[in-house]
Parts: C-alpha cells; structure tokens; sequence
C-alpha cells in the first residue's frame, strides 16, 4: 500500500494487470517444479499442471466476485477479514502469511542450483552434483553451496525491499515480458530440436503409480498458480475494475496454463521424464542445455538464455513474495490483528519494516527446508486459504444480499462449492501424502496453526489488558475525541 | 470506539448522495473502511464504480439492510441523508443496536445542536459550506482551517504514544513527497529540522490526499 503511494503510478490497464498476474503465477514455479511434479507422476506432469489450472479457475471466480465489490488493496487477507469474525480472520492471515513466506524459500532454494547451473554453463564452477560442500569456520560445519546461496538470496531482498520503496508496477510488466519471452525461445527450440520428435509420451501414467500420482503432484505444483491474488492486491490502480479485474484474472491464468503445458511438454519430449525428474529443480534449464544451439556470440550457449531465465524468475518471484508476505502482516498490524508494530511504516524508509523483517526471519529459517518439503507446505496453506476464500464469497452472498456486486459470478453457486470440493480433495490427499512421505512438513504445518493460535490468545490479552482502562475513560467524557 | 488507537476505523455511512460520497472518499483517502448505505439504485451503482467503499443497496433505517453493514464490527456510524428526522432513527437504532458505537448525525439547521443529547456528535455542511462562500466571497487571507483550497488536506495531528515517528525530531523522518509540517510544538512556531515531533502535541500539516494515509501513519501509528 505504502509503496505505491510514495511514487503514485499511471493507472493500470487490462494489459498491466493481466501481466501483473501472469508475472507472479508464471515464475518460479514452473522451472522450479517441473523436475519435481515429473518425479512423482512422470510424463502425466503434463496433466497435472493443466487439471492445476481448471482447479484454481473456481477460485478465481470467487477472487474476481470479492475484488470487485470489496475495495480494498488486501488480498485475500483483506476480503476475509471483511466477512468473518476475528478469529476466523486471523487465521486466515495467518495461513497465507505463511504459505508466502514458504513460497519465499521455495523460490530461494529454486534459484540456488540454477544459479549454480548457469556457473556451471560458464565453467566457473562444476556441474552442480559435483560441487562439494563449503567449510564455515565459523560454525564448524560443513554448509551446502546451494544453501547458503538461497539464504544470501533471501537476506538481499529482504535488505533491499526494507529500506527501498522501489519497487513498483511497470517494472513488473517488463519482468514478465521477459520471463514469458525466454520461455517461449525454450518451446520453439525445443519443438523443433530432432530430440523432440522422437519424443516419448507414453506410457503417461508409470508404472506403479498410475492416475493416482496425479494428485500428490497436483498439491506440490497448486503453488504454482498462485498469484493472481496479486492482482486483487492492486485493484485500486486499476482503470474499470469491474470489468478489468475478472478478465485480468482469467486472461492470466489461461495464458498461465499455456504457457506451462507448452514448456512442460518440451521439458518431457526432450529429456525425458526421467532425466527432468534426475535434474530436480534444475530441470529445465539441463533440459534447455541439452537442444540450445551452442556457438552462440556473447552468450556462447544457448542454453544459458534459458538458465538465466530460471535465474532471473525464481529472483523476481522471491522479491514479489517478500513484498507479498510483509503485506499481510502489515494488513493484520493495522486491524489489530498482529502487533500494532507491524502495521506501521519505518519513519526514515517508509517500508513497512517489522512485517518484513519478521516475514524475513521465517524465511531464512525455513530455507533450511528441502525444496519439494518447502513446496508441499507452501501449497497445502494456499489450498487451506483458497477453501475459506470459496467460503467467504458463499457467506457474503448469504449475510449481505444487498450489497453491490459489480460482477457476479456465473452458476453460483456452483463455482465456489466446486472449488471447495476440489481445494479439499487436494488438501486432503496432501496431508495423506505427507503423512507417509513427508511427516517433518506436515509437523511444521501443525506447530505453525498452534503457534497462531497461541499468538491469537495472547495478542487478545494484550490488548483487553489496557482497552478496558481506555474504555472506561471513554465513557467517562461521551465524546470521544478524534484527533484526526 | 472498540479500539481508538489502531490505524484503521471501520466507518459506516448511511446516504451516499453528495455528502455522503465526499465523506466517503476523505475517510477512504486516510485508509479507513467505509461501508455506504443507499437507497437509490443509480447511486448505489455509481459508488460502486468509485471503487471506494462497499456499497449496500436499501433503506438505512431498515433492520435486515442495517445488519448486512456488519454493525457489531463498525466503531463509527455516520447518517448523512438530507433528512435530520431519519439520520437521528438511524443513529438511535444504531446504539440500540451496538450500544458503544459511535454516532454522527447530518443536521439541517443550526438549532440542531440540542440533538447531542441523543447522537455524539451532529455535522451540518451547509453551514460549513457558507463559510468556505464567505471566505471566497470576502477574498480574505486568513482561511480557517476547513476551507482549504484545491485537493490539499490541511490537518492537525496529534503525534500519538509509540507512532513510527514519534519523540523523533522533523531531520530524523523522512515523511512522503507531498507532505508538509507547517507549525511547531504548541503551534507558536513554524517547524524546523531540529523540530521534535513530542508525543501529545498538535502539529499543523498539510497533505497531499494520496499520502495521508502514510502521513497519520508515520505520526498515529
């Protein structure tokens, strides 16, 4: 909010808030993911990315429904908290809170074995399995390069976005451009590549897992289509948001699903759904290494192109998550919901400074996560934040039948009940999976809901401690003063 | 008043003819939630468009259209029709309501002031908008404070206990583009780098409405 009044910026078209949204969905995800989704359900990753699409579809339905008829610049946070009770809100908040700050190290720990890959490219270092671990003096203890690279990430930006209200929206369409750019130079080399014309797509479904990997996959990759929650966090900036905001939302997100069933389906037509599931985070880019013509001027390898770009998106996609998840903190400070202090802006940066460094902290922590761990908790969370955001658009229906609503949904009120079905089903077979593959994330999920609600009771004795006190003064004179 | 000191009010407003839509908008600008109540369809349509407010179509005085607005969270209600005998019904069908709400009726005439005995507080624009007449009319220098010229929000604040920039002096903050710190501590004195900025005092400020949201951030908390 803050950053956005300190420069105040051109109004946003359809086009802007279209690539607003394709620019947080389309980032890190795909390249950080692929490798993953292909490891537990092989050559049906294809599918699993395409059913992510039409299940997060509803709940952009109920996005666009809230956007439009709640003006306020919150996210998914913000429309809850104008609906349920504060409990309820809370931990709302509190829930994607985390899942942005888990995205964060998801993104982090993405951008480290690309990072080390493109060095790699360059012969700066060896290929990434074969660098050794560093030696810290310090702590005595051998540190994974990967590792630390992705704290580094995270300490820069978290340093950059806490002094420096720079960061805005044109330059978010530009990002975009090239992300998209880059990953359309990797689908046409890759279709046209002799690799990928003896491709093998079948059997889809491995063996041993069948249609019912599908799933598991389909809740590690659902974050990647998180993002067009960031569209609704800049409604005020766009012109017409009655009409811009649904389509901005749908646009992005059918040209997300392009997008990543053409990349995808190059990724497994050229190395294999094996060999991107051996490449893990790093899948694209080796699969990008593998057909880039080489001899190239100044880049030399083509397949560098493609390494910078699985670079560059998972950077921007971690600085727009840092932003993202100080934001909601910064939101649930100013309703009280938080401490006070992390709804107020620093008086020399104008940053809302505790809510990030507190976002920061989490971060840095939870790098210490494995990747696919740090993608299954990030994506549970959205999928739990996304079935209250279904249930928020059916109670305001239900409690305020009145109230304007510049776009309605079609056949409600199927839309949200089906994306409550389907988010449901998702989280459940998430949680199965991590009880048998993963039960450190799903520890960590748990004690993080525990922990809101120890932070909720006792904010609440807080604040009833000196309240009572203001209250009677109030009381005492009538008229309550406002001083602004 | 659930909670006078957090950033943000929850303000509901019942009319959003011309009064009420500019209320709205001042309230929106300094980040607080307003919800509008109004009858008339078009009306209801176009603030929906401003994109400002959450807008409720019906009449404010009844019960079903009242509970829709979420009153129990509301610490402000504010009735700005043009008419005093329904802003009052609502205000008192308010606190009956939600006994600590806050209430605050639109009057038609200065005699209204004996309303206070049933609402906090009465507004009556009119009067308001004769003095900002009168100035332009006598082409005075002196302008009180409301009568403002152009966009400008010309305020008094009152730096708040444990705000970001609070018991900082002016050198220390870096207050948004747009931003003005006109008067000293007591109001005696313009504002200089080394002016401190003490919790409990006024401080006479002039705004750009684009930033006085961060501005009472900086300074309220």
């Amino acid at each position: 909010m803050s950053s956005q009044h300190r420069s105040p910026s051109a109004e946003l078209g359809l086009l802007d808030a279209t690539m607003i949204g394709m620019g947080a969905m389309i980032g890190a995800g795909i390249f950080v993911l692929t490798g993953l989704a292909s490891e537990i359900a092989g050559p049906a990753a294809i599918l699993v990315f395409a059913l992510n699409g039409v299940v997060t579809a509803f709940t952009g339905l109920s996005y666009a429904e809230l956007a439009a008829s709640i003006p306020r610049s919150g996210g998914g946070y913000a429309f809850v908290r104008e609906i349920f009770d504060d409990l309820a809100s809370f931990l709302m908040g509190w829930m994607l809170w985390f899942a942005y700050m888990i995205a964060g190290a998801l993104y982090a720990l993405g951008f480290a074995p690309n990072f080390l890959e493109l060095l790699h490219v360059y012969g700066v270092v060896p290929s990434p399995g074969q660098v050794g671990a560093l030696a810290v003096p310090v702590v005595d203890a051998a540190v994974p390069p990967a590792f630390l690279l992705a704290f580094v990430a995270v300490l820069g930006l978290v340093a950059l976005n806490a002094v420096s209200t720079a960061a805005s929206g044109s330059v978010e369409t530009i990002f975009t451009v090239v992300k998209v750019t880059i990953l359309l130079v990797f689908v046409g080399f890759g279709v046209a590549s002799p690799r990928f014309s003896g491709a093998e797509f079948q059997p889809l479904f491995t063996e041993g897992n069948g249609v019912t990997a599908i799933l598991p996959a389909m809740g590690l990759t659902f974050i990647a289509f998180e993002g067009y929650d960031l569209i609704t966090t800049v409604t005020e900036e766009v012109k017409n948001p009655r009409e811009n905001i649904p389509k901005a939302i749908f646009f992005s997100l059918a040209a997300t699903v392009v997008v990543y069933m053409a990349v995808v389906s190059v990724a497994i037509g050229t190395l294999g759904a094996d060999g991107l599931a051996a490449a893990g985070e790093a899948g694209i880019a080796q699969a990008a290494t593998s057909f880039m013509p080489t001899g190239l001027p100044v880049i030399q390898n083509g397949g560098a192109l493609i390494v910078f770009g699985a670079v560059f998106s998972t950077l921007t996609a971690l600085n727009a998550v840092v932003i993202a998840s100080s934001r909601v903190a910064f939101s649930m400070g100013r309703e009280g919901q938080l401490l006070p202090s992390f709804g107020q802006i620093h008086h020399r940066y104008g940053t809302p400074f505790v809510a990030i460094l507190a976002s920061a902290v989490v971060m840095l922590g939870s790098v210490a996560l494995p990747t696919k761990s740090a993608g299954n908790m990030s994506s549970l969370f959205f999928l739990l934040s996304f079935i209250v955001v279904n249930v928020a658009v059916i109670r305001l229906r239900r409690e305020r039948p009145d109230m304007n609503r510049p776009y309605e949904m079609p056949f409600y009120p199927a839309p949200p009940l089906i994306g409550i079905a389907l988010n449901l089903v998702l989280a459940g077979v998430l949680v199965r999976y991590l009880i048998r593959v993963d039960p450190l994330a799903l520890a960590l999920s748990v004690a993080w809901i525990l922990l809101g609600g120890a932070a909720y009771l006792g904010l609440n004795r807080l604040k009833r401690g000196p309240d009572r006190d203001r209250r009677t003064d109030v009381d005492a004179d009538q008229v309550p003063e406002i001083d602004d | 008043m659930t909670e006078p000191m957090t950033g943000t009010l929850d303000v509901v407003i019942a009319g959003g003819g011309r009064v009420g839509f500019q209320t709205a908008e001042l309230l929106a600008n300094r980040d607080h939630d307003v919800t509008i109540i109004e009858q008339d369809e078009q009306v209801a349509s176009d603030l929906t468009d401003e994109w400002m407010a959450t807008v409720i179509t019906g009449d404010a005085t009844d019960p079903d259209i009242i509970a829709q607005a979420g009153l129990e969270r509301t610490d402000v209600i504010a009735a700005l029709t043009g008419q005093t005998g329904l802003n009052l019904a609502v205000c008192l069908a308010a606190s009956e309501l939600v006994p600590g709400i806050r209430t605050v009726a639109r009057i038609e005439n200065g005699t209204g002031e004996s309303y206070t005995r049933f609402v906090d507080a009465v507004v009556f624009p009119e009067r308001a908008g004769a003095r900002v007449a009168a100035n332009e009319i006598a082409g005075s220098d002196v302008q009180t404070l409301a009568d403002v010229t152009g966009d400008l929000d010309v305020m008094i604040i009152r730096v708040a206990d444990g705000a970001p920039a609070a018991g900082r002096d002016l050198s220390e903050v870096r207050f948004p583009a747009g931003t003005l710190i006109v008067s000293g501590e007591e109001g005696n004195r313009i504002a200089r780098p080394d002016t401190t900025l003490t919790p409990g005092s006024r401080y006479l400020v002039a705004v750009e409405p684009d930033v006085v949201d961060e501005v009472l951030n900086l300074m309220r908390g």
